[in-house]
């Protein structure tokens, strides 16, 4: 937290926060931008590469056509003005604005990372309540046991294992793809369609998510059940279940709140194990591809995008801290 | 007797001719959405501009050539209906099919295969400027007639006109505008049996049939759909399952093919890439020490089992190539076995002895000095493909520290830097020698910065004359007796082990007929795949 001067009004406080942001998100393009072009090898080559062959001819073209042959420091005054102007730029490689490739990956990201929010942090922070409730007993082992092994098994394997059986064995869902290609649905057994299709890759997910946050949960509860405020409630006559309902889970929840805005931050990224196994049409595999690629204008907007994003999260975690425990103070 | 066994024979025969012909009408039901499996995700659909695989795959269902090829590499009808060559080949006259139109319902004329080849294939595609070198002007005396004035006989030219390779383009929709920025790169238009539809980026391609398409009664099929699925375990589920019916070139790892070939409703098969013909290689840096010594080269050569790569790294599917053309061509007479055999039992005695007679003593712990192999950066076979080389080197007294780069770093490493000693490598050698082989060996192919070209630096004026003159010879005796001569040179000269020919297995469902009708393989267009259900 910043130290504030006196009570100022959380828009006002907002406000700066955002201020502030931008010479970092400025710094963060030029970083971005120099790294990036630290790595041998460019755009023209990957794409000539992939054709199989090429003339020399052919590779002069394509390098003057994306402005590869310019001076770096060219290259970066031209691409901070643009981003002045809020303009992503063009992906040579896919012939398309920066933009519109993102924003067509936008909605599967969201769909399938913020159903992987939502079920981790619910699950984690009951699961996490439970365990500590009854911290020693065999419901508390059962669900450390359970944290640990999702959290320590790789990603792709459990994704895999979960096609293995749901998929060819039981053949209950779908092995991959956001919805069915061959059968165009349209409306509701659209919804229905992606619904099934979204299951699989957020469970692989949210038992990765889940673990920690379960971790943390009963970490925060055992800390907080030993505070004077507790034994002042208990004295008070309040039931058990009120005191770890209503003063309590309020206190403990706060780490579990730093860590989902951390999650958060990453959202925009995706994840690029899972939208492979998955083929989830997430904002992850383009980055991870694009960088393959070389086609550093896309990587440059979905690097701005996660930035702006992530500048956002904090704040708005920060203003949930104050309304969680009003003596955190904007 | 005799007059009533042969009516007998004759109605017998009759009989099984009109089954026959029954069976061919009933056997090609219309219907079905076909899914395929491509990968990786082509960026474009623009095949005039690129010829990376994948798109490829796809692009070939909308756009189509002037030719089509049959199995043993001869040109058949596509929007050419017949062609003539002049006897000097500098003249060749296609006359095109009537009634053909894009998908917009604009006709395809002689004009648009001008504008196709001359504004976009020669100035734009990759090997165009290579492919039309020699050609000077198309005239276009009706729509229905275009004749190539070449500046000197090119054989090599007839057998890149396919709609994978010479993609004929409308005409109406692409002049006046910039060539490589589009819009039809990524929503194409023509004149195939499928029409571009929707893509939906990350997720799949759609192609709907063509109503009113040049070949009545084709396609059979409703729909194509390709989709794209990055992980590969997650598409051999997607074929067992029969959400997708077909995965062609490595989309399924050769590791599961044979699993997948174990199920009943699996078909898989290697034809269908006869027109590819790739080599899997280990390329030499012939321009420093070691490598620049010729018996080192050769010793390797002889090291290298052919059999262990190919049934310990690619599971079985690959033939032991022989040198730099491929056993693909043995229809039209290039291909030459007999050449130096550098694949024989004891190899790994040969190796030690050339090496010893090189000079290069064996030190501390056996090693004759020691070198840094770099791996195509294509995934795990490489990989594995990278330490087979690494044990057998080994042997022969060689250590080799592996490295493994991504593709744009490697392609620089190897293209433009020549900053390498030993790398793995694979080369396609395409539909023609002129093609796909010439650019590994000819001097005048030594361009840095451009890629799978000539980086090896082999150099030599009688290989170089070999070529130029296969490049013109008209007669295919006299081209196929130079390029015997030429594989023996090169060979003997060993600037590069040519490992095997590598077999890409295509796994498709058993329900699907007619896939796989031409060397061109995925790369058809699928006007004739039906569904047998």
């Amino acid at each position: 937290m910043p130290p504030s001067t006196g009570r100022t009004s959380t828009s006002s406080y907002a406000l700066r926060r955002l201020l502030q942001a931008v010479p970092v998100v400025f710094a963060i393009l030029v970083l971005n931008f120099l790294l990036l072009h630290l790595a041998p090898g460019d755009a023209a080559q990957v794409l000539a590469g992939e054709a199989g062959s090429a003339t020399p001819e052919y590779m002069a073209q394509l390098r003057q056509r994306f402005g590869l042959d310019r001076p770096l420091a060219l290259q970066l005054v031209l691409y901070l003005k643009n981003m002045l102007a809020l303009d992503l730029g063009f992906s040579f490689r896919h012939n398309l604005p920066v933009l519109a490739l993102i924003l067509g990956r936008l909605g599967p990201t969201l769909l399938l990372m913020g159903t992987t929010l939502v079920v981790s942090v619910v699950a984690g922070v009951a699961l996490g309540l439970l365990a500590a409730a009854r911290a020693g007993s065999w419901r508390d082992t059962l669900i450390s046991i359970l944290a640990l092994v999702s959290y320590a098994t790789p990603l792709f394997w459990v994704g895999l294992m979960l096609i293995v059986v749901f998929s060819l064995k039981l053949d209950w869902l779908p092995t991959s793809g956001m919805e069915t290609v061959a059968a165009f649905y349209e409306g509701w057994p659209r919804v229905v369609d992606i619904a099934r299709h979204l299951v699989l890759p957020a469970l692989t997910l949210s038992l990765f998510y889940m673990a920690l946050y379960v971790r943390l949960m009963r970490a925060a509860v055992l800390e907080q059940a030993g505070m004077d405020y507790v034994t002042t409630a208990r004295a008070k006559g309040l039931s058990e279940t009120r005191i770890t309902l209503s003063h309590v889970l309020r206190n403990a929840v706060l780490p579990v709140v730093t860590l989902a805005g951390v999650q958060v931050g990453s959202l925009l990224g995706g994840s690029v194990v899972v939208e492979s196994v998955f083929a989830w049409p997430g904002l992850g595999l383009l980055a991870f591809q694009s960088l393959f690629a070389r086609d550093f204008n896309l990587l440059l907007g979905i690097f701005f995008l996660s930035a702006c994003l992530v500048v956002v999260v904090n704040l708005m975690v920060d203003v949930l801290y104050t309304l969680l425990d009003p003596r955190i103070h904007a | 007797m005799r007059f009533r066994s042969l009516t007998l024979g004759l109605t017998v025969l009759l009989a099984v001719g009109l089954v026959l012909a029954a069976g061919e009408a009933a056997a090609q039901k219309r219907g079905g959405t076909l899914v395929m499996l491509v990968q990786p995700e082509p960026p474009t659909l623009a095949s005039y501009i690129s010829t990376s695989g994948p798109i490829g795959q796809v692009s070939s269902k909308v756009y189509e050539g002037l030719l089509e090829y049959d199995f043993n590499l001869k040109p058949t009808p596509g929007l050419a209906q017949s062609w003539k060559v002049s006897p000097d080949g500098k003249t060749i006259t296609f006359t095109l099919q009537k009634g053909v139109t894009f998908h917009d319902g604009h006709p395809f004329t002689s004009a648009d295969v001008k504008f196709s080849v001359l504004e976009v294939l020669k100035k734009a595609h990759p090997r165009g400027a290579a492919t039309f070198r020699e050609l000077t002007d198309i005239d276009t005396p009706d729509a229905q007639t275009a004749v190539f004035k070449l500046a000197a006989p090119a054989p090599y030219l007839m057998m890149a006109l396919s709609g994978y390779e010479s993609p004929m383009l409308p005409r109406h929709l692409f002049e006046g505008t910039d060539i490589k920025a589009s819009k039809y790169a990524n929503a194409p238009v023509g004149t195939g049996p499928f029409k571009f539809v929707e893509w939906q980026r990350g997720q799949f391609m759609r192609f709907d049939r063509n109503p009113d398409y040049w070949r009545k009664g084709r396609p059979y099929l409703d729909r194509i759909v390709a989709r794209f699925v990055a992980d590969s375990a997650t598409r051999t589920a997607a074929i067992e399952k029969g959400e997708a019916q077909v995965g062609g070139f490595a989309a399924i790892p050769w590791s599961d093919v044979k699993t997948l070939a174990r199920l009943p409703q699996i078909e898989t098969t290697t034809r269908g890439y006869e027109m590819s013909s790739p080599i899997v290689q280990l390329d030499f840096n012939t321009r420093k020490a070691p490598f620049d010594n010729l018996k080192v080269r050769q010793a390797v050569s002889y090291a290298v089992s052919r059999q262990a790569v190919i049934e310990n790294v690619w599971f079985g599917w690959g033939k032991p190539a022989t040198g730099p053309i491929s056993s693909n061509f043995a229809p039209v007479g290039f291909y030459t076995s007999q050449v130096r055999n550098y694949n024989v039992p004891n190899g790994v005695e040969a190796a030690n002895k050339l090496l010893d007679e090189a000079g290069f003593k064996r030190g501390a712990g056996g090693i004759r000095f020691e070198i840094v192999h770099d791996q195509t950066p294509y995934g795990e076979e490489w990989q594995r493909y990278g330490e087979y080389v690494q044990q057998v080197l080994a042997e022969v007294g060689i250590k080799a520290t592996l490295r493994y780069e991504d593709v744009p770093t490697w392609l620089k490493r190897l293209y433009t830097d020549y900053d390498f000693q030993l790398s793995s490598n694979w080369i396609q050698g395409l539909a023609d020698p002129v093609i796909g082989v010439h650019r590994l060996y000819h001097s005048r192919q030594i361009r840095p910065g451009t890629v799978f070209v000539n980086e090896t630096g082999w150099s030599s004026p009688r290989t170089d004359e070999l070529m130029d003159q296969a490049t013109i010879e008209l007669d295919p005796r006299k081209r196929a007796a130079l390029y015997q001569e030429f594989q023996k040179l090169v060979v003997e000269g060993a600037p590069l082990v040519w490992v095997h020919e590598l077999q890409f297995v295509t796994v498709y469902s058993k329900q699907l007929k007619d896939l796989i009708v031409s060397p061109l393989g995925l790369y058809a267009s699928f006007d004739r795949a039906y569904f047998d259900k």
